[in-house]
């Protein structure tokens, strides 16, 4: 139970750090299908409303709508506001999310997704095994 | 659409010592990428011309970065709102 503990805040820590690195980033949530976080890491700078599984959840909608398109599956939504920008990634079962200043540089919120993925693959597994218990 | 673009990167790519170019917007938006220029990198290749020309904010001209290794030399330019890198083989010793 303290090394899950310790694990987790090492991961938050993680997140932290590339925030501080990424200009105008407030926040990385990854959480599941229903919007629930399963880690987030975030600043001051960020509207609570952006952290609620509510919104979170909407995107699970979205990319399933967006698949029916004929393009394919769905694999990430740029949603641009005037203040804010969110990009959320479709890491079934799993929701990558940033929350970001919309003068934020949206192609590196994107790139992040190649630094994320062994730390996705982690909790993706986790989960796995929890679902399966 | 983007025929005019794509036409200028074919053409870059056919100069003497390019191996790759990528175009990217100013939020990081790969808009055409050719060769070994990856297209997930349009996002630090804006970032890097942002930094930059904030380093010389009053400079006329935009800057140029070169970013200079052994594996090769990348070229970056942002202009009018659009960023262009060039990947180019190493220089000589």
């Amino acid at each position: 139970m303290v090394e899950a503990f310790n694990y987790s805040q090492e991961l938050k820590q993680y997140l932290h750090r590339i925030i501080r690195r990424v200009d105008g980033l407030y926040a990385i949530i990854v959480s599941d299908r229903d919007g629930v976080p399963v880690i987030r890491a975030a600043t001051e700078n960020v509207p609570e409303l952006a952290l609620r599984p509510g919104f979170l959840a909407t995107f699970s909608t979205g990319t399933d709508q967006a698949s029916k398109l004929g393009l394919s599956r769905n694999k990430a939504i740029v949603s641009m506001y005037t203040s804010y920008q969110v990009v959320q990634l479709s890491k079934l079962p799993l929701i990558l999310s940033f929350v970001a200043s919309s003068q934020a540089n949206t192609g590196v919120l994107l790139g992040l997704e190649n630094e994320l993925s062994d730390l996705l693959k982690d909790i993706k597994a986790a989960v796995d095994i929890t679902v399966s218990q | 659409m983007e025929e005019a673009l794509d036409k200028v990167l074919d053409d870059t790519m056919n100069m003497p010592g390019v191996t790759g170019v990528l175009c990217t917007d100013k939020l990081g938006l790969c808009l055409g990428a050719r060769g070994n220029a990856p297209a997930h990198s349009s996002g630090l290749i804006a970032t890097l011309a942002n930094h930059a020309k904030a380093l010389e904010a009053n400079a006329e001209a935009p800057p140029i970065v070169c970013l200079e290794s052994d594996s090769g030399n990348i070229l970056i330019r942002a202009k009018d709102g659009i960023t262009t890198a060039i990947y180019k083989v190493p220089s000589g010793p």
